[in-house]
């Protein structure tokens, strides 16, 4: 891989959005563009202004009319010159535009190779990095919301005051070694739990914030399962907000299972319809059955839908019964004279009484308590981080009561301390001194 | 015509005397430069050896087959194992030394070196021969004339170079209390177009023991058994002397508070920057107003003189502010100061300057130790002298340079530091400085060392005997506590336990090996065994550091070819030249980005070379 070459690529995902950018980076992005492009007149490749072209295949015909803007180095995503071509969006547009880039001369840029470059050249530092990985990934507004959050740092703020504090305990027991024989008291172990202690609370709920954090990063599947008719297609039409599912009166017209991807109070939910539960009917329906049963267990959390213009049911019962992991009965139909008496939050699909309490809920569902917006961990590799920095203080902890000298419980501490500097930068043996120095009155 | 040596060190201090007994002791005709061969080992300030850290430098300065742990071992007066409150990777030895003993003793045993010649004068200047493109030193020049030739040069001039003492208001020039600076060498030296910087440090002010009333004083005992630095001395039986621990008074921190102007320090006087760690009294008071009491130590200087040194006093404060200060503390009103305490400002080279031999990366064959390179302390001085006295030898053997890894002590965290971070304060060790503190005990310095020592050239028969001895006995005693049950239950499992001691199982272990073991080698086994946890984990670590740091950074790499790099990071890089990624990594603001940056760049050079 070399740094030297002009890349290009196809800078946004297939299939996503009415536009498509191709991206130039390099010292020969501008003349591979004038290569491809078709100018009204001869550019003048002012930088950080927008202006039109078209973009023409091997044979001269224009494909199509594109906007075209110019990032003059160093004041670009990569520091190197950078063009965005934005066409519009088909694939086939896009692919036929990269492939003259190629033609004349760029290098298909490798995965990532855009931000590795950003990198490289000291635009963004690691997690930053990874942050904007996941900034192009994101599906919705509130995941960009928090991914441009854990760009500005907001998790090296979260674990900043958890640093400070396991910092604090590593000068008290440094500066106890270092200047035995100045008049610094030996800390007991029950002053080391009673730092610890904090430490640890701090450090699980950060860890356990991931789970939230997970599915503001990849989604939470929620499959809605009912007896045929119930109204699951109309909810799941409702809850998704466009007309996706097919929706009869026939019981088990949803013959498969059917999903879609919707904003449910910012989290990237992706709804699946099943194919309504009976025992019995035709071959085919009974494979969705299956489906449907394969769904629920796959899925995070399960809605089940009953109908509250029925009597209540045995099999909604047994169907209850099969729930497992966070779910919701929700009686369908309210806007009907209530048959069924069943405990369950009513709503009307054909209405949408009730829908927003229901988004609500399932938020709830799935969302721990106090959960907030900035600071819960999204990324695995910081999840992973502050597993090991709860497990190094959980020894700490044992090694403590067990009277272990403090050179070795201060192994316990810098294996806490190491994932926290992965993340936030390292602390040196300078930095421990220099806290020893401003916190004790040392020295003969 | 001229005089020619194999090494010529400069300078007979701490780091000077290791220096020249390493050179001569590994075959090489060694002569030492001094401005008064009576003051060769003087302690210039307490005259104590060892402490936290610094007792880990000693041990190992030993096991190398140095000089200063026997030297105190034969001279202390009191014995302390410091830290037993803690895991025994952190017991660290300290001794009081009688300052004349100790420099008679270090005079003595250097005189019995027969490749070694030492003689008194002023060097006033390096002779550097730079025909060839590169310069190289070539010898000294003396005060009176004379040219002394030599192969490689090691100056350790400690504070000698533009020294200048500091007592309140008035300054005058000097190396030490009462001797001539070395003035002409250091201009030479500022000439020479290294980097350098100005360094301060300080001392109190010594009492007439005779008119301290010693029984208003809490009495500080030495240990009841000795612990010894050297792994030659079996047994120190000595009698040992008490110190006295007192404390600062209101009107004592009254005084400093009201004349605090008046201090050297406090004026604006000082330039040079003096080490946190070893604050003077004015300083404590300053800056930690809070703090109704400091401790201080009254120590005897020697078993044939009233000289008592006040740790814990040093101070740049006028003589009359000294004197009052003394006298406000109850038991001292009587007290007479023999000398007042004093600051004293020095050149030092950046160590930066310097490679992991302590050859200065422009002058060939001249290499620099000890408080020169921006240090404080006998022992950091004493550690640095050897390393620079090997590698000055080696370089005139044609063998490459001896690197003690910072896995494996002390010795190679003191000299990895200084050279690529310098010292923007004195610098002094500490435990916390080294990553794997468990592994570096003084219990097991002549294993890490003595191999290291031996193959230089340096360890002699006698000190590799013992060290054989030690390790089979240490086989044999790990092999018997594995075969050995009691109860149902292996003695290396029981030695694991709270409480278990391999102390317990003594009297079996002589009548097992049928002799007394060797000094410290219970002390071995138990800690690899009771600790074996830990240790694995550290060993872990130091693999894995290895791994991460051990990427070679190629000669004349150009760091500037990496736009990645902000400016700063890219200066600092140049201005050290690390050889590994690690050590570039331990350079003060060369962030974990950049390292990152460094690391894609490397691999992918070394991609495209195959």
């Amino acid at each position: 891989m070399s740094l030297q070459h002009t890349i290009a690529a196809i800078s946004t995902p297939a299939g996503r959005g009415g536009i498509g950018v191709l991206r130039l980076s390099g010292a020969e992005a501008r003349s591979i563009a004038t290569q491809v492009l078709r100018f009204s007149q001869p550019p003048a490749w002012e930088p950080w202004r927008a202006f039109l072209a078209e973009l023409e295949d091997a044979e001269g015909t224009v494909i199509d009319q594109v906007v075209v803007t110019y990032y003059a180095a160093p004041r670009s995503y990569t520091t190197e010159d950078v063009i965005e071509i934005a066409c519009h969006g088909a694939p086939v547009v896009l692919r036929a535009g990269l492939d003259r880039l190629l033609h004349a001369g760029a290098r298909l840029a490798n995965p990532g190779e855009f931000t590795l470059r950003a990198f490289l050249n000291g635009r963004l530092d690691l997690p930053r990095a990874e942050a904007v990985h996941d900034l192009i990934q994101a599906t919705t507004l509130y995941q960009a919301r928090v991914a441009a959050q854990q760009i500005d740092g907001a998790v090296s703020r979260r674990l900043k005051p958890l640093k400070e504090r396991l910092l604090g305990l590593i000068t008290l027991l440094e500066a106890g070694i270092d200047f035995a024989e100045d008049d610094i008291d030996v800390a007991a172990a029950a002053q080391i739990i009673e730092r610890l202690d904090p430490l640890l609370a701090q450090s699980r709920a950060l860890a356990k914030s991931y789970a939230y954090g997970k599915l503001v990063h990849d989604g939470l599947s929620l499959a809605i399962v009912g007896r045929p008719n119930a109204g699951k297609s109309s909810l799941f039409n409702r809850l998704v907000e466009q007309d996706r599912a097919i929706v009869t009166d026939i019981p088990g017209t949803t013959r498969d299972v059917v999903s879609e991807t919707a904003s449910l109070n910012g989290l990237p939910v992706k709804f699946i319809d099943t194919a309504g539960i009976r025992e019995g009917g035709d071959q085919v329906e009974s494979l969705g059955i299956e489906r449907s049963y394969a769904a629920m267990a796959d899925a995070d959390c399960t809605l089940l839908v009953i109908d509250l213009s029925q009597p209540a049911d045995a099999f909604d019962a047994e169907l209850a019964a099969r729930l497992t992991g966070p779910s919701l009965i929700v009686g369908n139909k309210c806007d009907l004279p209530r048959q069924n008496p069943t405990e369950c939050l009513p709503v009307s699909a054909l209405t949408g009484e009730g829908i927003d309490a229901l988004r609500q809920h399932i938020h709830d569902l799935v969302a721990p308590e106090g959960i907030q917006e900035a600071g819960f961990l999204t990324s695995l590799r910081h999840a992973r981080l502050l597993d090991e920095v709860v497990l190094a203080l959980e020894r700490a902890k044992v090694a403590t009561s067990e009277q272990v000298p403090h050179e070795m419980l201060l192994l316990d501490l810098y294996s806490a301390l190491t994932p926290l500097d992965a993340i936030t930068g390292a602390t040196t043996a300078d930095d421990i001194l220099n806290r020893i120095f401003a916190t004790f009155c040392i020295g003969k | 015509m001229a005089k020619k040596y194999d090494v010529m060190i400069v300078g007979s201090g701490h780091a000077g005397c290791e220096a020249a007994r390493a050179c001569a002791r590994m075959g090489l005709n060694t002569a030492m430069v001094t401005m008064n061969v009576d003051l060769i080992a003087q302690m210039s300030c307490n005259p104590a050896v060892g402490g936290i850290a610094k007792g880990h430098l000693v041990r190992e300065v030993d096991a190398l087959g140095g000089v200063m742990g026997e030297v105190t071992d034969a001279v202390g007066i009191q014995f302390r194992l410091l830290n037993t409150s803690r895991g025994p990777a952190v017991w660290s030895p300290r001794a009081q030394c009688d300052k004349k003993q100790y420099r008679i003793h270090m005079k003595s045993v250097l005189e019995r070196e027969p490749n070694l010649r030492i003689l008194q004068g002023e060097v006033c200047g390096v002779l550097i021969d730079d025909s060839g493109g590169r310069r190289r030193a070539i010898g000294v020049r003396l005060h009176d004339g004379r040219e002394l030739l030599a192969g490689a040069v090691v100056i350790t001039t400690g504070t000698f170079l533009n020294g200048l003492a500091h007592i309140g208001e008035q300054t005058y020039e000097c190396g030490r209390n009462g001797e001539s600076p070395a003035v002409m060498l250091g201009n030479q030296l500022r000439g020479l177009g290294l980097r350098w910087t100005r360094l301060k440090t300080g001392t109190p002010p010594r009492l007439d023991g005779r008119t301290i009333h010693w029984d208003r004083f809490e009495a500080q005992p030495g240990d009841a058994i000795p612990t010894p630095f050297s792994f030659l001395t079996s047994k120190i039986d000595r009698p040992q002397i008490h110190c006295h621990i007192a404390y600062t008074s209101p009107e004592m921190h009254r005084l400093i508070a009201e004349n605090v102007h008046r201090s050297a320090m406090y004026s604006g006087r000082i330039e040079g920057i003096g080490p946190r760690y070893c604050p003077s009294i004015e300083d404590k008071i300053v800056k930690f107003p809070d703090k109704d009491k400091h401790q201080l130590f009254l120590e005897p200087e020697g078993l044939d003189t009233n000289e008592v040194y006040v740790n814990g006093m040093s101070t740049s404060l006028p003589y009359d502010v000294q004197a009052q200060m003394i006298a406000s503390i109850e038991g001292l009103e009587d007290a007479e100061m023999i000398r007042a305490g004093y600051a004293i400002e020095y050149d030092a080279i950046d160590a930066r300057e310097l490679n992991h031999g302590l050859e200065l990366k422009q002058i060939e064959s001249l290499f620099l130790a000890g408080q020169i390179n921006g240090t404080s302390g006998y022992e950091e001085a004493a550690c640095q002298g050897i390393v620079a006295g090997i590698n000055a030898a080696r370089k005139l053997q044609n063998k490459p340079s001896v690197v003690v890894p910072r896995t494996e002590g002390y010795t190679g965290i003191l000299v990895d530091d200084l050279i690529s971070k310098g010292a923007d304060e004195p610098y002094r060790m500490f435990t916390s400085r080294a990553e794997f503190r468990l592994h570096l005990r003084i219990d097991n310095a002549d294993d890490r060392l003595t191999p290291v020592g031996r193959e230089v050239g340096l360890v002699q028969d006698d000190r590799w005997e013992l060290f054989r001895r030690k390790q089979d006995q240490r086989a044999r005693i790990e092999k018997w506590l594995h075969e050995t049950k009691r109860s149902g239950e292996k003695l290396s499992v029981l030695i694991k336990r709270q409480g278990t001691r391999i102390e317990d199982f003594r009297p079996e272990i002589v009548t097992m090996l049928g002799e007394e073991p060797a000094h410290g080698v219970l002390t071995v086994v138990e800690t690899e065994i009771k600790y074996s946890g830990y240790l694995a984990q550290q060993e872990r670590q130091i693999e894995r550091m290895k791994e991460a740091g051990g990427r070679l950074i190629p000669c004349g790499f150009d760091f500037g070819g990496i736009p990645g790099l902000s400016t700063e990071v890219r200066f600092k890089l140049e201005q050290v030249r690390p050889e590994t990624l690690g050590q570039a990594g331990r350079i003060p603001g060369v962030t974990p980005a950049a390292i990152a940056v460094l690391d894609v760049y490397l691999s992918l050079r070394s991609q495209n070379a195959s």
